[in-house]
């Protein structure tokens, strides 16, 4: 077609090429936009690539000084006055968003309300969202969300409904305004048109295409579900609401008190939330949390239901989730007498397992294996490891106290085991059975099928009418609702809800530490309470108050279970980091001198050579603090040592470990044992946490940082020989 | 590169300036220096209407010197000239409306008795002018696709992102971000222009010392 060759030639021709070539322009453009506002962000890749490419970083410079100039003359030429686009809107309307006339509303959800909308200045028509509710608590939040939506606005793929624009409305609220498109909901259409496995497969392979452009820039979906992905009328799947994914969480994670900003207020509907992230541990959510999603989708629309239906709460679905192996789509279709293959079964499988790190490694290694399946080929997931997958994994997950399995035996399990095992007198007895039942009710007052909870509310919610409801018989049981209420608050703190958290570990450490001053409440306990309030405040900053609170733990469990117990040797290695915070740099050496000491002489195994690599790496980062590096280094090194003989070669923690050392290296200049140490890091963090997990990313950075200072090291050597 | 205009040059203007009747002169030079007094007046805090007076007289009284033989350019930047008269005549405001400047807060606005904060507050008004100017040349006077000017626009202007501009142009976003380059190469290159025009580097100012005396204006 000439005549549209001839209209793009202005653009196309003579336009010199920008870097290296490695770097997209929306990295460039994005890197320049951040040197002047902090805001903007920009991938770590990127960064770690300025670091080495002096192409890029000049390509950056010029794309800054065209940005700065740019800026200069839209303030010269707007005038004085509004800015054109606030006066434009004065001008043009008087609704909720400046620049755009709602239509009829389209669609109406817990968190927000979407409106067919018209943008009066270009006239075109749109979607768009309102967050109802949602207005920021702060500037943080705000920018916050800004710096996200840009992220997402800068996404453009065939099945990704592409984001205009967002702000803030006149009342407050959070706004989006989106590509318009007309279609039906994934499962409607499915239902309607009675597709059969080999269009579902061919819908979920570009539904993974989608998803997969989206990782590889860093966004993660977090809330996939058929609502979200509508059907258009060519038949080509559209993913909805990228507008609650978030760059890439991790971000900050490195200071436990920043992360509370960025991940735990997860929101999404619970059938397809992966486990981990229905545990709420920000650092465990990645974009293997879209694969468990897409794994349910694909499950519902083979099988005509959802992997796990029963559960009456949601504490029973995380178990479910955690613990049991779904049938296979095909039984229930053989049932319908439809024929599934076998293939699909196993994908859908794979993508279900509670481990993320044995779903696919990649909605793009998903892609391919449909692709597979619908080139015929044969699959790359293995069926006979789905039966290993899940067996191995509820073992880890049993061994592992982690925060999936508190949920999930808070939930269901607390209320019967507070019972049985704490109500050891007759009177305490009767006292446990009616908390117990008032922790029942509580559920089902928050239970979305009978309660007053909606499927749409977010876990914080949940977990807050829940303590509402048990909060109400403190009064009457103080110990045993006291215990719940800890619990629960320990969980609020695992979602990141500080605040709700904070008041719930004080209402329940008051209360507890009234029954154990009346001597009805055991030693172990209280320094349980004790722990748990220490650890809320040093998250608060309060290390004083965190130092006092460690130190009244310590001398309980020395008390009750002895100074050679897990429980004290992790408590002392925990009050020396609230030391640490304090400045009390000797005091924390030496309780984790005394913790080491203790360590060596406790049972041998495991969880003991854990203790002991957890205080040599506290050992490590204080000497870091003190400046000491080399002695850092010997402990992150001792640290890995005994984590080999503990845990598996390629442990996420030995790659963590790895990571330590080679930094340590560095630092110290020993470029080349750094170098070696931060690529078997980057192999070890790359198989268990991902291409775009934090550490993953922290260790690509730093060996690009090794390799660009041995390249400088190597081209000084070079010059005296000259 | 754009050929720089010798008849408009600051020099040429001065010169032109000795003939009363050169009314094309007159207008250029008017057009060049009157919104910079503008926004410096503006600046000090001068209402809209006080700020037209200040930078009407300024000039007039500029041409009278000037035609007097008071400034030659070897005795120092046009601009200082300049600003030093409208420095008194913004006081001569301020202490007839005996009140305190209102359109600004107090922080922005220009300490009239700190030479450097003066100096400042003119140079910034001078790039406004500058760039307000280039723009107005972009848009009116040369070839540029209107596309291209109409994606810096909605990029600017409008804060939308690339992305979105690409969609609502039809273009993609590659083709958005050329345009963008192309605004900024084309506004540095006129930039450029009109400031050798100016003949006077945003530098010089600090250098020059010498400026008219209160009595010299008065």
């Amino acid at each position: 077609m000439p005549d549209r060759c001839a209209e793009r030639s202005e653009y196309t021709e003579g336009a010199p090429a920008l870097g290296c070539g490695r770097l997209s322009r929306d990295q460039l453009e994005l890197a320049a936009l951040s040197r002047s506002d902090r805001d903007v962000p920009v991938d770590e890749r990127t960064v770690a690539h300025l670091v080495i490419c002096r192409n890029c970083v000049s390509a950056v410079d010029r794309l800054h000084s065209e940005h700065t100039l740019l800026q200069e003359v839209a303030t010269a030429s707007r005038g004085p006055g509004l800015p054109l686009k606030e006066r434009e809107s004065a001008e043009l309307d008087d609704g909720p968003i400046p620049g755009y006339r709602l239509g009829r509303e389209l669609h109406r959800g817990g968190q927000g309300a979407v409106f067919e909308a018209e943008q009066i200045a270009t006239r075109r028509r749109c979607a768009v969202k309102m967050l109802l509710g949602g207005q920021f608590a702060s500037a943080a939040q705000r920018a916050r969300f800004e710096r996200e939506v840009e992220v997402v606005a800068a996404l453009r793929h065939p099945a990704i409904v592409t984001l205009y624009e967002s702000g803030i409305s006149r009342r407050g609220e959070p706004w989006f305004a989106m590509e318009f498109v007309e279609g039906e909901r994934l499962d409607e259409h499915l239902r309607r048109t009675g597709a059969g496995p080999r269009e579902i497969a061919a819908i979920m392979r570009r539904i993974a295409d989608g998803v997969a452009y989206a990782h590889r820039r860093g966004v993660i979906h977090r809330d996939l579900k058929p609502g979200n992905i509508l059907i258009d009328p060519d038949g080509s799947p559209r993913l909805l609401d990228f507008g609650l994914a978030r760059a890439t969480p991790e971000r900050d994670a490195h200071d436990p008190r920043s992360s509370s900003t960025l991940a735990g207020e997860f929101v999404g509907t619970f059938a397809y939330a992966a486990p981990e992230q229905l545990a709420g541990d920000p650092t465990a959510i990645d974009s293997r949390c879209d694969l468990y999603a897409l794994g349910v989708v694909l499950y519902e629309a083979l099988a005509g239901k959802r992997p796990f239906e029963g559960a009456k709460s949601i504490g029973e679905l995380v178990l479910q989730k955690t613990t049991q192996t779904p049938r296979r789509p095909s039984g229930f279709a053989f049932e319908r007498g439809a024929r599934i293959d076998r293939d699909l079964d196993v994908i859908a499988l794979r993508l279900l397992a509670p481990d993320p790190s044995r779903r696919y490694a990649s909605a793009a290694a998903l892609e391919d294996d449909l692709a597979r399946h619908l080139d015929g080929r044969p699959i790359l997931a293995r069926e006979d490891s789905i039966t290993y997958v899940f067996t191995k994994i509820v073992r880890r997950h049993w061994i592992a106290s982690s925060a999936a399995l508190l949920f999930g035996l808070t939930v269901i399990g607390a209320g019967v085991a507070l019972a049985v095992l704490y109500a050891r007198a007759e009177d305490r007895l009767a006292a446990a059975n009616r908390a117990q039942e008032r922790f029942k009710l509580a559920l089902t007052a928050a239970d979305p099928e009978l309660g007053e909870g909606s499927s749409e509310m977010n876990v914080r919610e949940y977990l807050k009418v829940v303590e509402r409801e048990v909060r109400a018989g403190l009064d009457a049981e103080p110990i045993e609702v006291g215990d719940l209420l800890l619990t629960l608050g320990v969980i609020q703190l695992g979602f990141q809800d500080s605040e709700s958290a904070g008041n719930t570990i004080r209402t329940a450490h008051a209360a507890l530490a009234d029954g154990f001053a009346h001597g009805e409440l055991d030693g172990v306990r209280m320094a349980a309470a004790d722990v748990a309030l220490a650890r809320l405040q040093f998250l608060e900053a309060d290390f004083t108050a965190a130092d006092k609170s460690y130190r009244r733990a310590l001398e309980l469990y020395v008390r009750t279970t002895g100074p050679l117990s897990v429980e004290s040797v992790n408590t002392e290695r925990e009050l020396a980091s609230a030391l640490r915070e304090l400045g009390r740099f000797d005091d924390a050496l030496a309780c984790l001198e005394r913790a080491y000491e203790s360590s060596r002489r406790l049972p041998k195994g495991a969880e003991s050579a854990i203790a002991r690599a957890g205080i040599r790496n506290g050992r490590a980062i204080l000497a870091a603090r003190m400046g000491d590096e080399e002695r850092a280094l010997e402990d992150f090194r001792a640290a890995l040592t005994e984590l080999t003989r503990s845990v598996k070669h390629d442990d996420f923690r030995i790659g963590r470990t790895l990571y330590s050392i080679a930094n340590s290296e560095f630092k110290l200049g020993r470029l080349d044992a750094a170098a070696v140490h931060a690529q078997e890091a980057l192999a070890i963090l790359r198989l268990r946490k991902g291409d775009d997990a934090r550490w993953t990313v922290d260790a690509a950075l730093l060996a690009s940082k090794i390799e660009a200072a041995k390249s400088g090291r190597d081209q000084a050597q070079d010059t005296p020989s000259r | 590169m754009a050929a720089m205009d010798l008849d408009r040059t600051t020099t040429a203007l001065l010169t032109a300036l000795h003939d009363s009747a050169n009314a094309e002169a007159w207008s250029l030079f008017d057009r060049r220096y009157r919104p910079i007094l503008l926004g410096f007046a503006r600046s000090c805090g001068l209402s809209e209407h006080d700020a037209a007076e200040v930078a009407q007289s300024t000039l007039v009284r500029f041409i009278e010197q000037y035609r007097e033989g008071r400034y030659d350019r070897e005795r120092g930047r046009l601009g200082a000239w300049l600003v030093t008269i409208a420095r008194y005549r913004v006081l001569d405001h301020r202490r007839k409306a005996q009140s305190l400047p209102r359109n600004a807060s107090e922080s922005t606005i220009v300490n009239l008795d700190d030479d450097r904060s003066v100096g400042d507050a003119y140079e910034a008004q001078r790039r406004l002018s500058i760039l307000r100017e280039a723009m107005q040349e972009l848009q009116e006077r040369t070839k540029t696709d209107p596309r291209t000017i109409r994606a810096f626009e909605l990029l600017y202007y409008h804060g939308m992102t690339a992305n979105a501009v690409a969609a609502d142009l039809g273009m993609q976003v590659q083709e958005v971000y050329l345009a963008k380059s192309r605004v900024a190469a084309r506004i540095r290159e006129i930039v450029a222009r009109i400031e050798r025009e100016y003949e006077e580097e945003p530098g010089e100012w600090a250098a020059s010392e010498k400026r008219p005396s209160a009595e010299l204006d008065r």
